[in-house]
Protein backbone atom coordinates (compact mmCIF):
# COMPACT_ATOMS: atom_id res chain seq x y z
CA UNK A 1 0.00 0.00 0.00
CA UNK A 2 1.62 3.26 -0.92
CA UNK A 3 1.58 6.33 1.31
CA UNK A 4 -0.71 8.08 -0.45
CA UNK A 5 -3.74 5.39 -0.37
CA UNK A 6 -2.45 4.75 3.58
CA UNK A 7 -3.20 8.39 3.99
CA UNK A 8 -6.66 8.47 2.18
CA UNK A 9 -7.67 5.28 4.11
CA UNK A 10 -6.67 6.06 7.25
CA UNK A 11 -10.48 5.49 9.45
CA UNK A 12 -9.14 8.07 12.14
CA UNK A 13 -9.02 7.95 15.66
CA UNK A 14 -11.19 5.90 17.43
CA UNK A 15 -13.62 7.56 19.96
CA UNK A 16 -11.73 6.87 22.88
CA UNK A 17 -8.28 7.50 21.58
CA UNK A 18 -9.74 11.01 20.91
CA UNK A 19 -11.17 11.69 24.11
CA UNK A 20 -8.42 10.89 26.19
CA UNK A 21 -6.12 12.58 23.59
CA UNK A 22 -8.45 15.38 24.02
CA UNK A 23 -8.18 14.94 27.94
CA UNK A 24 -3.71 15.08 28.10
CA UNK A 25 -3.43 17.94 25.80
CA UNK A 26 -5.96 19.97 27.43
CA UNK A 27 -4.60 19.04 31.16
CA UNK A 28 -1.25 20.06 29.30
CA UNK A 29 -2.87 23.30 28.09
CA UNK A 30 -4.01 24.44 31.50
CA UNK A 31 -1.07 22.82 33.24
CA UNK A 32 1.16 25.90 31.44
CA UNK A 33 -1.17 28.31 32.28
CA UNK A 34 -1.24 27.67 35.82
CA UNK A 35 2.54 27.51 35.88
CA UNK A 36 2.51 30.87 34.56
CA UNK A 37 -0.33 32.51 37.04
CA UNK A 38 1.68 31.06 39.79
CA UNK A 39 4.74 33.06 38.38
CA UNK A 40 2.66 36.64 38.14
CA UNK A 41 1.77 36.36 42.16
CA UNK A 42 3.70 39.92 42.17
CA UNK A 43 0.64 41.20 39.64
CA UNK A 44 -2.28 40.55 41.71
CA UNK A 45 -0.98 41.27 45.46
CA UNK A 46 -2.45 45.01 46.88
CA UNK A 47 -0.25 46.84 45.34
CA UNK A 48 0.11 45.14 41.68
CA UNK A 49 -1.32 46.90 38.52
CA UNK A 50 -4.09 43.95 39.48
CA UNK A 51 -4.84 44.39 42.78
CA UNK A 52 -8.05 43.23 43.97
CA UNK A 53 -8.80 45.95 45.94
CA UNK A 54 -8.98 48.41 42.53
CA UNK A 55 -10.94 45.23 40.40
CA UNK A 56 -13.41 44.23 43.09
CA UNK A 57 -15.45 47.27 42.14
CA UNK A 58 -16.12 45.59 38.46
CA UNK A 59 -18.39 43.58 40.94
CA UNK A 60 -22.41 44.74 41.15
CA UNK A 61 -23.12 43.95 44.49
CA UNK A 62 -21.83 44.25 47.96
CA UNK A 63 -22.23 40.75 49.23
CA UNK A 64 -20.84 39.46 46.11
CA UNK A 65 -17.75 41.51 46.44
CA UNK A 66 -17.63 40.58 50.12
CA UNK A 67 -17.37 36.46 49.00
CA UNK A 68 -14.90 37.01 46.28
CA UNK A 69 -12.59 38.69 48.77
CA UNK A 70 -12.45 35.95 50.38
CA UNK A 71 -11.90 34.03 47.57
CA UNK A 72 -9.17 36.21 45.63
CA UNK A 73 -7.47 37.23 49.22
CA UNK A 74 -3.56 36.81 47.93
CA UNK A 75 -2.91 33.52 50.79
CA UNK A 76 -6.43 31.82 49.26
CA UNK A 77 -5.85 32.24 44.91
CA UNK A 78 -2.69 30.99 45.90
CA UNK A 79 -3.48 28.12 47.02
CA UNK A 80 -6.18 27.54 44.78
CA UNK A 81 -4.22 27.54 42.23
CA UNK A 82 -1.38 24.84 43.59
CA UNK A 83 -4.60 22.94 44.00
CA UNK A 84 -5.52 23.56 41.07
CA UNK A 85 -2.00 22.36 39.97
CA UNK A 86 -2.57 19.14 42.14
CA UNK A 87 -5.46 18.27 39.77
CA UNK A 88 -4.10 18.77 36.98
CA UNK A 89 -1.54 16.07 37.84
CA UNK A 90 -3.83 14.15 38.15
CA UNK A 91 -5.93 14.38 35.74
CA UNK A 92 -2.72 13.88 33.41
CA UNK A 93 -2.23 10.47 34.43
CA UNK A 94 -5.08 9.49 35.24
CA UNK A 95 -8.58 9.76 33.32
CA UNK A 96 -11.06 12.67 34.89
CA UNK A 97 -13.84 11.77 36.84
CA UNK A 98 -17.39 14.10 37.02
CA UNK A 99 -15.80 15.75 39.82
CA UNK A 100 -13.01 16.56 39.11
CA UNK A 101 -13.86 17.84 36.12
CA UNK A 102 -16.44 20.35 37.55
CA UNK A 103 -13.81 21.95 40.41
CA UNK A 104 -11.34 22.34 37.39
CA UNK A 105 -14.23 24.26 35.49
CA UNK A 106 -15.26 26.30 38.65
CA UNK A 107 -11.65 26.95 39.40
CA UNK A 108 -11.18 28.28 35.67
CA UNK A 109 -13.91 30.81 35.84
CA UNK A 110 -12.94 32.06 39.27
CA UNK A 111 -10.01 32.95 37.18
CA UNK A 112 -11.44 34.75 34.77
CA UNK A 113 -13.28 36.63 37.03
CA UNK A 114 -10.05 37.45 39.03
CA UNK A 115 -8.27 38.75 35.47
CA UNK A 116 -11.67 40.81 34.36
CA UNK A 117 -13.05 38.22 32.70
CA UNK A 118 -10.55 36.96 30.22
CA UNK A 119 -6.70 36.54 30.49
CA UNK A 120 -5.73 36.01 27.04
CA UNK A 121 -8.38 36.68 25.04
CA UNK A 122 -8.35 33.92 22.43
CA UNK A 123 -6.59 31.38 23.92
CA UNK A 124 -9.31 31.93 26.91
CA UNK A 125 -12.55 31.44 24.61
CA UNK A 126 -11.00 27.84 23.64
CA UNK A 127 -9.72 26.63 26.90
CA UNK A 128 -13.48 27.54 28.24
CA UNK A 129 -15.14 25.56 24.89
CA UNK A 130 -12.41 22.42 25.23
CA UNK A 131 -13.20 22.43 29.34
CA UNK A 132 -17.10 22.57 28.51
CA UNK A 133 -17.00 19.92 26.16
CA UNK A 134 -15.16 17.62 28.75
CA UNK A 135 -17.40 18.77 31.31
CA UNK A 136 -21.01 17.87 29.51
CA UNK A 137 -19.24 14.74 28.15
CA UNK A 138 -17.79 13.33 31.43
CA UNK A 139 -21.17 13.81 33.34
CA UNK A 140 -23.37 12.66 30.50
CA UNK A 141 -21.27 9.58 29.83
CA UNK A 142 -21.11 8.67 34.31
CA UNK A 143 -25.01 9.12 33.95
CA UNK A 144 -25.84 7.42 30.83
CA UNK A 145 -23.01 5.28 30.39
CA UNK A 146 -23.46 6.21 26.64
CA UNK A 147 -21.46 6.37 23.51
CA UNK A 148 -22.45 9.60 22.37
CA UNK A 149 -21.93 11.97 25.82
CA UNK A 150 -18.54 11.67 24.65
CA UNK A 151 -19.45 12.12 20.96
CA UNK A 152 -21.12 14.87 21.57
CA UNK A 153 -18.39 16.50 23.66
CA UNK A 154 -15.65 16.43 20.74
CA UNK A 155 -18.39 17.15 18.48
CA UNK A 156 -18.77 20.92 20.20
CA UNK A 157 -14.95 21.20 20.67
CA UNK A 158 -14.49 20.43 17.26
CA UNK A 159 -17.23 22.77 15.74
CA UNK A 160 -16.28 25.68 17.94
CA UNK A 161 -12.02 25.45 16.88
CA UNK A 162 -13.22 25.06 13.00
CA UNK A 163 -15.60 28.31 13.36
CA UNK A 164 -12.59 29.80 15.20
CA UNK A 165 -10.52 29.33 12.21
CA UNK A 166 -13.68 29.75 9.41
CA UNK A 167 -14.67 33.19 11.24
CA UNK A 168 -11.10 34.83 11.79
CA UNK A 169 -10.37 33.78 7.99
CA UNK A 170 -13.80 35.53 6.93
CA UNK A 171 -13.79 38.69 9.01
CA UNK A 172 -9.75 39.67 7.38
CA UNK A 173 -11.27 38.84 3.95
CA UNK A 174 -13.63 41.53 3.94
CA UNK A 175 -11.29 43.96 5.10
CA UNK A 176 -9.49 45.90 2.50
CA UNK A 177 -6.25 45.95 4.10
CA UNK A 178 -6.30 42.59 4.94
CA UNK A 179 -6.72 41.95 1.03
CA UNK A 180 -3.63 44.29 0.52
CA UNK A 181 -1.35 42.53 2.73
CA UNK A 182 -0.61 45.63 4.71
CA UNK A 183 -2.34 44.85 8.04
CA UNK A 184 -0.24 41.91 8.67
CA UNK A 185 3.16 44.37 8.74
CA UNK A 186 0.80 46.81 11.00
CA UNK A 187 0.55 44.20 13.35
CA UNK A 188 3.53 42.17 13.10
CA UNK A 189 5.11 45.68 14.05
CA UNK A 190 2.83 46.55 17.22
CA UNK A 191 3.57 42.81 17.98
CA UNK A 192 5.86 42.01 21.97
CA UNK A 193 8.74 40.85 19.95
CA UNK A 194 8.29 43.94 17.26
CA UNK A 195 8.71 45.58 15.73
CA UNK A 196 10.03 44.07 12.50
CA UNK A 197 13.35 44.75 11.71
CA UNK A 198 14.28 47.24 8.46
CA UNK A 199 15.16 44.29 6.41
CA UNK A 200 12.54 41.62 7.34
CA UNK A 201 11.48 40.13 4.46
CA UNK A 202 7.29 40.76 5.76
CA UNK A 203 7.92 43.83 5.15
CA UNK A 204 7.95 43.28 1.08
CA UNK A 205 4.68 44.41 0.00
CA UNK A 206 3.99 41.35 -2.03
CA UNK A 207 5.65 38.92 0.07
CA UNK A 208 3.11 40.44 3.03
CA UNK A 209 0.39 40.11 0.46
CA UNK A 210 1.17 36.45 -0.20
CA UNK A 211 1.55 34.96 3.14
CA UNK A 212 -2.06 36.90 4.22
CA UNK A 213 -3.91 35.32 1.30
CA UNK A 214 -2.13 32.08 1.95
CA UNK A 215 -3.48 31.49 5.75
CA UNK A 216 -6.50 33.91 5.23
CA UNK A 217 -7.78 31.65 2.39
CA UNK A 218 -6.55 28.34 4.75
CA UNK A 219 -8.76 29.71 7.29
CA UNK A 220 -11.59 30.49 4.82
CA UNK A 221 -11.43 26.91 4.08
CA UNK A 222 -10.84 25.38 7.28
CA UNK A 223 -14.35 23.40 7.06
CA UNK A 224 -13.05 21.04 4.15
CA UNK A 225 -11.07 19.41 7.05
CA UNK A 226 -14.22 17.79 7.73
CA UNK A 227 -14.17 15.84 4.78
CA UNK A 228 -11.46 13.23 5.84
CA UNK A 229 -9.52 12.36 8.48
CA UNK A 230 -6.35 12.33 6.57
CA UNK A 231 -7.48 15.73 4.97
CA UNK A 232 -8.00 16.87 8.92
CA UNK A 233 -4.93 15.79 10.19
CA UNK A 234 -3.28 18.03 7.14
CA UNK A 235 -5.27 21.29 8.08
CA UNK A 236 -4.10 20.29 11.79
CA UNK A 237 -0.42 20.70 10.70
CA UNK A 238 -0.85 23.24 8.95
CA UNK A 239 -2.45 25.02 12.35
CA UNK A 240 0.24 23.99 14.45
CA UNK A 241 2.84 25.63 12.00
CA UNK A 242 0.57 28.79 12.09
CA UNK A 243 -0.32 29.36 15.76
CA UNK A 244 3.35 28.42 16.59
CA UNK A 245 4.21 31.65 14.48
CA UNK A 246 1.72 33.40 16.21
CA UNK A 247 3.70 32.43 19.35
CA UNK A 248 7.29 33.36 17.58
CA UNK A 249 6.15 37.03 16.18
CA UNK A 250 3.16 37.53 19.25
CA UNK A 251 4.65 35.80 22.52
CA UNK A 252 0.88 34.10 22.44
CA UNK A 253 2.17 30.70 23.28
CA UNK A 254 -0.89 30.12 25.16
CA UNK A 255 -2.62 29.93 21.76
CA UNK A 256 -0.68 27.91 20.78
CA UNK A 257 -1.29 24.84 23.28
CA UNK A 258 -4.89 25.76 23.40
CA UNK A 259 -5.95 25.56 19.76
CA UNK A 260 -3.68 21.76 19.67
CA UNK A 261 -5.79 20.24 22.23
CA UNK A 262 -8.47 20.72 19.92
CA UNK A 263 -6.91 18.96 17.09
CA UNK A 264 -8.26 15.30 18.53
CA UNK A 265 -11.86 16.38 18.16
CA UNK A 266 -11.29 18.33 14.55
CA UNK A 267 -9.18 14.74 13.41
CA UNK A 268 -12.11 12.51 14.89
CA UNK A 269 -15.50 13.97 13.69
CA UNK A 270 -13.85 14.11 10.71
CA UNK A 271 -14.33 10.57 10.39
CA UNK A 272 -17.69 10.89 11.63
CA UNK A 273 -19.23 12.64 8.20
CA UNK A 274 -18.74 12.71 5.07
CA UNK A 275 -16.01 9.34 5.25
CA UNK B 1 -28.03 14.31 7.46
CA UNK B 2 -24.94 15.58 9.19
CA UNK B 3 -23.20 17.08 5.92
CA UNK B 4 -26.07 18.99 5.07
CA UNK B 5 -26.56 20.51 8.65
CA UNK B 6 -22.69 21.29 8.84
CA UNK B 7 -23.01 23.49 5.32
CA UNK B 8 -26.19 24.90 6.73
CA UNK B 9 -24.20 25.86 9.74
CA UNK B 10 -21.42 26.97 8.31
CA UNK B 11 -23.46 28.82 5.14
CA UNK B 12 -25.75 30.94 8.25
CA UNK B 13 -21.82 32.10 9.82
CA UNK B 14 -20.97 33.36 6.31
CA UNK B 15 -24.16 35.29 6.19
CA UNK B 16 -24.02 36.39 10.28
CA UNK B 17 -21.01 38.23 9.20
CA UNK B 18 -22.62 40.07 7.23
CA UNK B 19 -24.95 41.23 9.84
CA UNK B 20 -24.85 44.60 11.90
CA UNK B 21 -23.64 43.20 15.45
CA UNK B 22 -25.94 44.33 18.73
CA UNK B 23 -24.40 44.03 22.06
CA UNK B 24 -25.86 43.35 25.01
CA UNK B 25 -23.81 44.68 28.18
CA UNK B 26 -24.06 43.96 31.56
CA UNK B 27 -21.10 43.28 34.65
CA UNK B 28 -21.42 39.33 34.99
CA UNK B 29 -21.91 39.52 31.11
CA UNK B 30 -18.61 41.32 31.13
CA UNK B 31 -16.83 39.20 33.60
CA UNK B 32 -18.29 35.81 31.95
CA UNK B 33 -17.58 37.18 28.19
CA UNK B 34 -15.65 34.11 27.63
CA UNK B 35 -18.83 32.18 27.45
CA UNK B 36 -19.53 34.27 23.95
CA UNK B 37 -16.23 33.84 21.62
CA UNK B 38 -16.36 35.93 18.88
CA UNK B 39 -13.52 34.21 17.52
CA UNK B 40 -12.51 37.61 15.32
CA UNK B 41 -8.62 38.14 15.73
CA UNK B 42 -5.96 41.27 14.86
CA UNK B 43 -9.43 41.87 12.11
CA UNK B 44 -9.35 45.70 11.58
CA UNK B 45 -6.51 48.29 11.46
CA UNK B 46 -7.14 51.05 13.01
CA UNK B 47 -5.81 53.44 15.72
CA UNK B 48 -4.04 51.92 18.83
CA UNK B 49 -4.18 53.11 22.33
CA UNK B 50 -1.25 54.15 23.58
CA UNK B 51 -0.39 55.21 27.24
CA UNK B 52 1.83 57.91 28.04
CA UNK B 53 3.37 59.34 31.14
CA UNK B 54 5.54 62.39 31.94
CA UNK B 55 6.70 63.97 35.08
CA UNK B 56 7.63 67.31 36.21
CA UNK B 57 9.05 69.43 38.64
CA UNK B 58 8.97 73.11 39.90
CA UNK B 59 12.83 74.94 39.41
CA UNK B 60 13.24 78.38 39.75
CA UNK B 61 9.63 79.68 39.40
CA UNK B 62 9.40 77.41 36.31
CA UNK B 63 7.35 74.42 35.23
CA UNK B 64 9.66 71.66 33.86
CA UNK B 65 7.89 68.75 31.94
CA UNK B 66 10.18 65.22 30.86
CA UNK B 67 9.35 64.25 27.48
CA UNK B 68 6.20 62.14 27.03
CA UNK B 69 6.83 58.27 27.88
CA UNK B 70 5.16 55.78 25.95
CA UNK B 71 3.77 52.33 28.19
CA UNK B 72 3.85 50.03 25.38
CA UNK B 73 5.11 46.54 26.42
CA UNK B 74 8.09 44.93 24.52
CA UNK B 75 9.75 41.70 24.89
CA UNK B 76 12.68 39.91 24.22
CA UNK B 77 11.76 36.55 22.80
CA UNK B 78 12.53 32.71 23.30
CA UNK B 79 11.68 29.69 22.26
CA UNK B 80 11.24 28.40 25.84
CA UNK B 81 8.61 31.03 25.94
CA UNK B 82 6.27 28.86 24.33
CA UNK B 83 6.48 26.37 27.60
CA UNK B 84 7.01 29.23 29.93
CA UNK B 85 5.70 33.03 29.32
CA UNK B 86 4.40 34.74 31.98
CA UNK B 87 6.74 38.41 31.48
CA UNK B 88 5.20 38.29 28.29
CA UNK B 89 2.01 37.46 28.78
CA UNK B 90 1.20 40.08 31.75
CA UNK B 91 3.04 42.56 28.95
CA UNK B 92 -0.34 41.30 26.76
CA UNK B 93 -2.80 41.59 29.44
CA UNK B 94 -1.42 45.18 30.65
CA UNK B 95 -1.72 46.51 26.74
CA UNK B 96 -5.37 44.73 26.89
CA UNK B 97 -6.03 46.66 30.24
CA UNK B 98 -5.31 49.85 28.18
CA UNK B 99 -7.56 48.71 25.33
CA UNK B 100 -10.43 47.96 27.94
CA UNK B 101 -9.91 51.80 29.32
CA UNK B 102 -10.29 53.01 26.07
CA UNK B 103 -13.62 51.71 25.34
CA UNK B 104 -14.84 52.52 28.87
CA UNK B 105 -14.24 56.31 27.90
CA UNK B 106 -15.61 55.99 24.54
CA UNK B 107 -18.45 54.13 26.06
CA UNK B 108 -18.86 56.61 28.74
CA UNK B 109 -22.28 58.43 28.58
CA UNK B 110 -22.26 62.53 28.18
CA UNK B 111 -21.26 63.73 31.22
CA UNK B 112 -20.22 60.47 32.54
CA UNK B 113 -17.01 60.19 35.43
CA UNK B 114 -13.85 58.88 34.60
CA UNK B 115 -12.77 58.14 37.98
CA UNK B 116 -15.85 55.93 38.41
CA UNK B 117 -14.09 53.47 35.66
CA UNK B 118 -12.41 50.06 37.30
CA UNK B 119 -9.69 50.91 34.60
CA UNK B 120 -8.96 54.28 35.50
CA UNK B 121 -7.42 53.87 38.70
CA UNK B 122 -5.82 50.47 37.09
CA UNK B 123 -4.02 53.00 34.81
CA UNK B 124 -2.85 55.64 37.34
CA UNK B 125 -1.03 52.57 38.92
CA UNK B 126 0.52 51.77 35.69
CA UNK B 127 1.43 55.35 34.92
CA UNK B 128 2.41 55.97 38.09
CA UNK B 129 5.10 52.78 38.04
CA UNK B 130 6.76 54.14 34.74
CA UNK B 131 7.65 57.59 35.31
CA UNK B 132 11.24 58.88 33.48
CA UNK B 133 14.35 58.68 35.58
CA UNK B 134 14.82 62.24 37.33
CA UNK B 135 17.18 64.27 35.48
CA UNK B 136 20.23 66.07 36.86
CA UNK B 137 19.35 64.51 40.44
CA UNK B 138 16.58 66.46 40.84
CA UNK B 139 12.92 64.40 42.04
CA UNK B 140 10.62 64.83 40.26
CA UNK B 141 7.39 66.84 41.89
CA UNK B 142 4.41 65.36 39.68
CA UNK B 143 3.10 63.71 37.08
CA UNK B 144 0.24 63.45 34.41
CA UNK B 145 -0.65 60.91 32.20
CA UNK B 146 -2.55 60.39 28.91
CA UNK B 147 -4.36 57.96 26.46
CA UNK B 148 -2.71 58.71 22.71
CA UNK B 149 -4.25 57.53 19.70
CA UNK B 150 -1.83 56.62 17.48
CA UNK B 151 -2.65 55.13 13.62
CA UNK B 152 0.46 53.68 11.85
CA UNK B 153 0.27 52.16 8.06
CA UNK B 154 3.39 49.97 6.91
CA UNK B 155 5.96 52.46 7.24
CA UNK B 156 5.09 55.61 10.17
CA UNK B 157 2.42 56.69 12.33
CA UNK B 158 -0.01 58.59 10.21
CA UNK B 159 -2.14 60.07 13.07
CA UNK B 160 -1.53 60.82 16.70
CA UNK B 161 -3.95 62.73 18.84
CA UNK B 162 -4.69 62.98 22.59
CA UNK B 163 -8.14 61.09 23.55
CA UNK B 164 -7.61 61.41 27.42
CA UNK B 165 -5.61 64.07 29.52
CA UNK B 166 -4.95 62.63 33.05
CA UNK B 167 -4.86 65.28 35.60
CA UNK B 168 -1.52 66.76 36.94
CA UNK B 169 -0.76 64.77 40.54
CA UNK B 170 1.84 65.17 42.74
CA UNK B 171 4.69 62.11 43.39
CA UNK B 172 3.29 59.78 45.51
CA UNK B 173 -0.58 60.04 44.78
CA UNK B 174 -2.21 57.94 42.40
CA UNK B 175 -3.97 54.87 43.02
Amino acid sequence: MSAWQAWSAWPGLSLAEAWRLSQLLLAWSLFVQVLEYLRMDDATQADGLWSWALQRRDIPREWQRQVLDHLYAPHVHRLHLWLRLGLLIAWLVHSANPLWISLLFGSQLTLFVRWRGAFNGGSDFLTLVALTGQLAGTWLHHLFAAEWAWQAGLWYVSLQAITSYFISGWVKWLRPEWRRGEAMTIFLNAAIYGPLPPAHPLRSPWLARLGSWAFMGWECVFPLALLQPGLALVFCGVAAVFHFLVFWYFGLNRFFWAWIAAFPAIVWSAGQSWS
Amino acid sequence: MTEALLVIYFLALLYALRAKPRYVRGPWLFLLRTFFPNWKFFHAVGHVPHLRVRAGVHAGGEEQWSDWQVIYPRRERHWWHLFHNPHTNLGLAQQNLVDHFWADVYDLPEGGDIRQLVTYPMMLRLAQGHLPEPTAGTPWTHWQMDLHMVLENRTAVVDAHTFVLGPVLPVGEGA
